[in-house]
């Protein structure tokens, strides 16, 4: 039967679903006519033990539809034989079935049977030509097959893409995570995307004299988010090109602006009441990054940072003034990268560090701070996330990934995440 | 002045502004997909209703615990419009900022807003 017609299909999924119309579900073509009666049904119906309604047709034009049940149960009351074997089927038939043409999507043909009552799942419904000429009938039965292939080759089809996207997204990472060993000496790098692919991302390019480093938090997750990473991926690796860039990691942030800006046209228009919430433009996106841009000289022993919304922490292990060693940050510009309202001219700061031997240096996307868990539902916080560095910095960098993230997913608890993640630390 | 209440779903605040106790609430969480298309008709309303209205009282009450980076954009704009309500009829809008006591990013966010938006009189509230 209909099972057989469904065959794996490669084709996309508008493909899939012009394939898939109210025709392909055509199984039963037996027919009655009006002038046949009572006792012909009851005959027909006991020969073929798999139908499950009968048409009844007039000059090819359906007029209703007998349901075996509703039928053999009604003609199985007393006297019913004496009083209906010899007159018309119509007399049980119902005379308002479910009549639909036969290019109808499943979709459509979906809303139309539950639309219509629980008595159409049961008694089928008729398919007709373009001039309403009786073709066969349907069953709900095998309507519900065929909605249940197509969501799961739609999910088949999405997930494969979803998985090689995310491929694709990793494999961009790669020169990163090699300069990335080959400069660090103790470090961990968690990038934990909500749906495989996302956002959040990283990137670190060796120079001669040191390395540039940056986390990356993309407007957006899921796919959206990580075509975003691969932007500011492939721009921040072209502005880097430039020999003096990655010594201001400030300019290196207004030139991305520049770029992202002009790029996606996200520029504010002077005409535009910004107030005007009425008119949206079609198609125009508001996408940026947050982010934490980083030159650490090696020869100078010294980090440069330059921050949108974007904060990083770190703790001097030689931090004679306190006998236990204090949390510090350096703080971002409250402007985020590339956003319509971000002017385009606008300049972030530097901030230097003087690195000493065993500092450790942390980054984090907001995921982690914003997630919403614990008995309160509140979000993790900063607080709780310095607290974490500072009972844990002495341990090995991969011991203290282990332990953030368990603290993350214990205080996340039962709640669903909310945004992907990206955390990093290092001891230099 | 009709009133303007907007059930929350999980993703998406309750809205409850009621001009005519001059109280606006907005509560839950915030991060639909499109951001944009959920607080346009939420903003349009406000601003109609601010446009109509002058030297009147107004309380604002933040009771948020989350929001994604896109609603973030859009509270801007919310609170811009109310800055601006207040810029022309001073000490006129009071915003209560309610946080959990151990909630300091809520805490935080809000105090950017405070240093950002100098006409709205700014009233941090920590629930324990």
């Amino acid at each position: 039967m209909l099972s057989t017609n469904i065959k794996k299909s490669k084709a996309g999924l508008s493909e899939i679903e012009a394939e898939y119309i109210a025709k392909s579900l055509i199984v039963y073509c037996t027919t009655v006519t009006a002038k046949q009666t009572n006792k012909e049904v009851t005959k027909l119906l006991e020969e073929h033990r798999d139908l499950v309604s009968i048409a009844v047709v007039e000059h090819n034009k359906p007029i209703g539809l007998i349901n075996r049940n509703y039928f053999m149960e009604d003609m199985a009351k007393p006297f019913r034989h004496d009083l209906f074997d010899r007159k018309s089927c119509i007399a049980f038939m119902n005379k308002d079935p479910l009549i639909v043409n036969e290019s109808l999507s499943i979709q459509e043909l979906s809303f139309k049977v539950l639309d219509s009552g629980s008595k159409t799942l049961n008694d089928g419904f008729i398919i007709t030509d373009e001039n309403g000429d009786y073709l066969g009938i349907g069953t709900g039965e095998d309507l519900v097959k065929v909605v249940t292939f197509l969501q799961a080759e739609k999910n088949r089809l999405i997930t494969e893409s979803i998985n090689y996207a995310s491929v694709i997204q990793q494999s961009f990472l790669r020169l990163s995570n090699e300069d990335m060993g080959n400069v660090l000496h103790e470090y961990f790098m968690h990038w934990e995307p909500r749906d495989k692919v996302g956002g959040d991302y990283y990137f670190c390019k060796k120079f001669k004299d040191g390395y540039f480093l940056a986390l990356i938090d993309c407007t957006g997750h899921g796919v959206p988010g990580a075509f975003m990473t691969l932007i500011m991926s492939a721009f921040l690796g072209g502005v880097l090109l430039d020999k003096e860039a990655r010594l201001d990691p400030a300019k290196v942030l207004s030139i991305m602006n520049q770029r992202v800006k002009f790029t996606l046209g996200q520029i504010a228009d002077p005409q535009d009441d910004k107030h005007d919430f009425s008119s949206s433009k079609e198609g125009q996106s508001d996408d940026g990054m947050d982010t934490a841009f980083c030159w650490i000289n090696t020869e100078k022993d010294e980090l440069v940072y330059a921050g949108a919304k974007m904060p990083l922490f770190y703790i001097d292990t030689h931090d004679h003034h306190h006998k236990e060693p204090e949390i510090h940050s350096l703080e971002p510009d409250r402007k985020g990268v590339g956003y319509i309202d971000t002017p385009m001219d606008y300049k972030w700061t530097n901030r230097t560090l003087k690195l000493t031997k065993k500092m450790c240096i942390y980054i984090t996307s907001d995921g982690l701070v914003d997630q919403i868990g614990g008995t309160k539902k509140i979000a993790f916080g900063k607080k709780r996330f310095v607290a974490l560095l500072k009972d844990n910095y002495h341990k090995p960098m991969t011991e203290q990934q282990t332990l953030l993230t368990q603290a993350f997913y214990d205080y996340q608890g039962k709640q669903k995440r909310r945004d992907d993640l990206c955390l990093m630390g290092f001891r230099y | 002045m009709s009133d303007l209440f907007i059930a929350a779903s999980s993703d998406t605040p309750e809205i409850d502004f009621q001009f005519s106790n001059k109280t606006l609430t907005i509560s839950g969480e915030a991060y639909p997909e499109n951001g944009v298309e959920f607080f346009r008709p939420i903003l349009k309303n406000l601003q109609s209703h601010l446009n109509s209205m002058s030297g009147e009282q107004l309380e604002f009450n933040f009771k948020l615990t989350y929001f994604n980076s896109v609603s973030t954009k859009i509270l801007y704009s919310m609170f811009e419009l109310l800055n601006e309500y207040a810029k022309n009829n001073p000490n006129c809008v009071l915003l209560n900022w309610f946080h959990d006591e151990e909630d300091d990013m809520i805490l935080s966010f809000g105090l950017d807003i405070q240093e950002d938006f100098t006409w709205i009189d700014f009233s941090a509230i920590a629930i324990s």
